[in-house]
């Protein structure tokens, strides 16, 4: 990029500038989730069929808290939380086409 | 040229040689090392097509080995889909366009695009190293089905390898586009007032960013099974064809709508130009090219209707299939009553357009005869679908190719081509096209399988009509291609606006200087495709 | 190359772009998570028909390593979070600090990664070898998902480990600033979707018991 004319130069991509606190709250609840479902799966509350769907639960919330934390989407343009959003909608349909084949094969 | 005092160089002249072509980063010369590449594998692969044909002339074996017949299909189907058609109208008009359609003077990101050149020349070279090796070229057909793709001893993982990293350049050149558009439109210039051409590509990017990497790792997945016994999908030791399968067509039959989708932005293009007159339904054409984008993703699963998937997921697959018929037929009308009361100029770009109708037509609705359950258990796997897909991808999206060429060509070189000789290619092309690839329809019909050198003797008289129409296509062909490269060095000086065409790439000099632009471009007033002069502007 | 005098478009696509480069970076992301969700739609559908064979196979992994590399990634994608609100505040040496300690944690995840394959190739447990060539094709299929989603994702550890590194050295020579972060910010997602992409990994791999 050769940068001569700079009219409409954007430099910085947002205002926000996420806390050092914040990145440490959003850590600590990561672990403590993490801790949880191993503890979960470990030494097992027998939670039977809901084992693996507790799991995948507590996972998402971790993810959710990376993206919107650590991935600033909570402070974002609204664009990408959109994005996002359809990705992972346009994911599940996938899976739920194909398994639909499956269960009722 | 003369009628402008102070002109800038054009982006041809400010740098020779080699190296300022494969290193350079301006997006107009990029396109036009696409277009060369392209056009290359368009003919190598043309070249097997003709083969085949030849070879089909007459039952029983001619002058091919069934082996020998089955690698040419699939290097043709390889070469036609993944080094042709997927990269064509994006890579070609997109990249020399583009920018200029929405006045700015790049891309997003120059180096990445051209990175996706060096992708695409490296996964051609994989794709024809295939030739020199090993046990020559696969022979699975260009859809490398498994379990067989992973038990056959040619060289299936080169040609696999060679898909992905074409496929990673696609995905680099959409995310290049969608960011082009978000972040570098004219001051002035809405989404709702880009030029359709742009909206088709816009949809077609997000097709090419989201469905992409699920082949890629799919095919990965076969380069797993062949080299480390990863055994994902070959039922003898673990996995289950069948999801292979639904992982192919996740990605391919969207992937046919990245060929559909820019033909179609070129025809909305080219229609208004030649019709002098306001686009009827802006925003139905823009909206259905998104819609089509959309519900492609979800109707991939009428590939495999005879596979063994059950029956409630093909019903709901064929009903999807029909829905995507819908915004299909939105554009179709809108073209035609484009045209209507339009003041229609008959050149040779419209006529391809025109042709594009005509021939998408008998491709869209051979299409929804193979969507339907209890017809595609008839057709599947006859000539039936192999007419269909040549309408559609060959009719449709490659009429499209040559339409954009002829009528981009004045604004990319600066010269005109001789029109008289370019009719008559366009004459030769579309008798000899639907000379080809019509019989087919009735053969499928009549039920000769697909992917066989041999056929029974009843499918004679068809497959010599078809055979004689590939000698008038590629005929075509080649009186075309002479008549481009005399027009692009004899040729007439082309004007900055030969067609009167409104859209920005019509304000700057033919070919465009280096920064595209010498002055800021100027918005039409109304709108993109709002003719000053038009009798019944409007709609 | 042209001269002065030489009309720019205001929106040129030569100019530098913060937002432009955050807007690919995501798109790039969005191809990765369909990437990766290829496999996870493969693992839902053996693992649907492979339920008790997924369930035993899964006792052959370590869950404490597992857990283990669980705790540093998400410590590195804070740490590479942190770098870059210190780099947005003006603390560039603190910013090369936290990101030298994100390559750190890649490095130890990759380290702990390969003993877990190691002690696999020591049970035989890889395709071709003769005890895994015994077992039955459902938990064969675990373990072929195991190592081509695990390998990947190591292969995505090395790259966005390289990635920082790369940000480290511009940083350094001040083409990466509190002004101009983005490119620090970019590795940093792409950190992110790495952590991401383990999140899910670790439970569906580890904890199905």
């Amino acid at each position: 990029m050769n940068g001569k004319e700079k009219i409409t130069e954007n430099t910085s991509t947002h205002e926000h500038i996420s806390s050092y606190a914040e990145h440490f709250g959003t850590w600590v609840a990561l672990i403590l989730l993490t801790l949880m479902t191993v503890f979960i799966s470990t030494f097992g509350a027998d939670l039977r069929t809901l084992t693996v769907a507790t799991a995948l639960l507590i996972a998402t919330v971790k993810a959710l808290a990376v993206a919107l934390y650590f991935m600033h989407l909570k402070y974002d343009a609204k664009i990408y939380r959109a994005w996002m959003i359809i990705v992972m909608a346009l994911f599940v349909f996938f899976l739920f086409m194909v398994t639909l084949d499956y269960i009722t094969r | 040229m003369s009628e402008t005092v102070v002109q800038q160089p054009s982006f041809f002249q400010v740098k020779k040689g080699l190296f300022s072509w494969i290193f350079t980063l301006d997006h107009k010369r990029i396109g036009i090392l696409y277009l060369y590449s392209i056009g290359f594998f368009f003919l190598v692969a043309a070249g097997l097509g003709i083969l085949m044909r030849l070879e089909l002339l007459n039952p029983g074996r001619d002058f091919i080995e069934a082996q020998t017949y089955n690698q040419v299909f699939t290097l043709h189907g390889v070469i036609m889909i993944f080094l042709f058609i997927i990269p064509s109208v994006p890579a070609v008009f997109g990249n020399f366009f583009l920018p200029i359609m929405l006045g700015t003077d790049d891309v997003a990101f120059p180096r990445l695009n051209l990175f996706s050149w060096w992708l695409y020349i490296l996964g051609a070279l994989f794709a024809l190293s295939t030739l020199v090796f090993g046990d020559g070229p696969a022979d699975t057909g260009w859809t490398f089905y498994a379990p067989y793709s992973v038990k056959t001893g040619t060289n299936v993982t080169t040609s696999v390898l060679a898909a992905f990293i074409l496929g990673f350049s696609s995905i680099l050149t959409g995310l290049n586009f969608i960011v082009t558009i978000h972040r570098l439109r004219t001051p002035g210039m809405g989404f709702n007032q880009m030029p359709l051409f742009a909206w088709a590509l816009y949809a077609t990017s997000w097709i090419q960013l989201l469905a992409t990497p699920v082949i890629g790792i799919t095919l990965l997945m076969i380069v797993a099974e062949r080299v480390f016994g990863i055994g994902l999908f070959d039922p003898s030791i673990g996995g289950d064809p069948i999801l292979y399968q639904h992982l192919f067509w996740i990605y391919s039959h969207p992937a046919v709508y990245i060929m559909a989708l820019p033909a179609m932005g070129i025809v909305s293009e080219i229609i208004p130009t030649f019709a002098q007159r306001t686009i009827f339904g802006y925003k139905a054409i823009a909206y259905s090219s998104m819609a089509i984008a959309f519900v492609g993703y979800f109707v991939w699963g009428h590939h495999m209707f005879t596979s063994g998937m059950s029956g409630p997921a093909a019903i709901v697959f064929s009903i999807m299939t029909f829905f995507v018929a819908i915004p299909t037929a939105v554009k179709v009308f809108n073209w035609v009553a484009t045209l209507y009361k339009g003041s229609i100029d008959i050149q040779v770009p419209l006529l391809f357009a025109l042709a594009f109708i005509f021939n998408f037509l008998i491709g869209g609705l051979t299409g929804l005869v193979l969507g339907a359950l209890a017809a595609d258990v008839h057709v599947h796997d006859t000539y039936f679908v192999v007419g269909h897909f040549h309408y559609v991808m060959f009719g449709g999206a490659g009429f499209a190719f040559f339409g954009a060429l002829h009528y981009w060509f004045p604004k990319m070189w600066g010269r005109m081509y001789n029109k008289k000789v370019a009719n008559t290619a366009f004459a030769l092309l579309f008798i000899g096209f639907n000379t080809t690839y019509f019989p087919m329809l009735i053969l499928g019909l009549k039920g000769m399988p697909r992917r066989y050198y041999d056929y029974l003797p009843e499918f004679h008289d068809l497959n010599m009509l078809s055979t004689f129409g590939s000698w008038i296509l590629v005929t075509g062909i080649i009186v075309m291609v002479i008549n481009l490269f005399a027009g692009g060095i004899k040729g007439k000086k082309a004007s900055a606006n030969p067609w009167n065409g409104i859209t920005l790439e019509w304000q700057t000099a033919s070919p465009p200087p280096l920064h595209n632009f010498d002055k800021m471009p100027e918005l039409p007033a109304g709108g993109p495709y709002n003719y000053p002069n038009a009798k019944n502007a409007s709609h | 190359m042209a001269d002065s005098h030489t009309f720019v478009l205001p929106n040129s696509g030569h100019n530098f772009d913060a937002k432009a480069s955050k807007m690919g970076m995501w798109l790039f992301l969005f191809t990765e998570l369909l990437l990766f969700g290829g496999l996870f739609l493969v693992y839902i559908i053996y693992r649907y028909l492979n339920q008790d064979a997924f369930l035993l196979a899964s006792f052959e992994l370590n869950v404490w390593m597992g857990t283990i590399n669980t705790i540093v990634l998400l410590t590195s994608s804070m740490t590479i979070a942190m770098a870059i609100t210190a780099l947005q505040k003006g603390n560039a040496k603190l910013a090369i600090t936290l990101s030298w300690l994100t390559i750190l944690a890649a490095l130890s995840f990759l380290v702990i990664k390969y003993f877990e394959w190691s002690s696999k190739f020591e049970h035989g447990l890889f395709p071709g070898m003769d005890h895994f060539d015994g077992l039955p094709l459902g938990e064969r299929l675990y373990f072929y998902l195991y190592f081509f989603m695990t390998g990947l994702h190591a292969l995505h550890v090395i790259v966005g480990g390289v990635f920082i590194a790369v940000v480290i050295r511009l940083i350094k020579k001040e083409k990466v600033t509190k002004e101009r972060y983005s490119l620090l910010e970019n590795s940093g997602l792409y950190w992110h979707l790495v952590d991401l992409i383990w999140i899910y990994l670790f439970p569906l791999f580890y904890l199905i018991h």
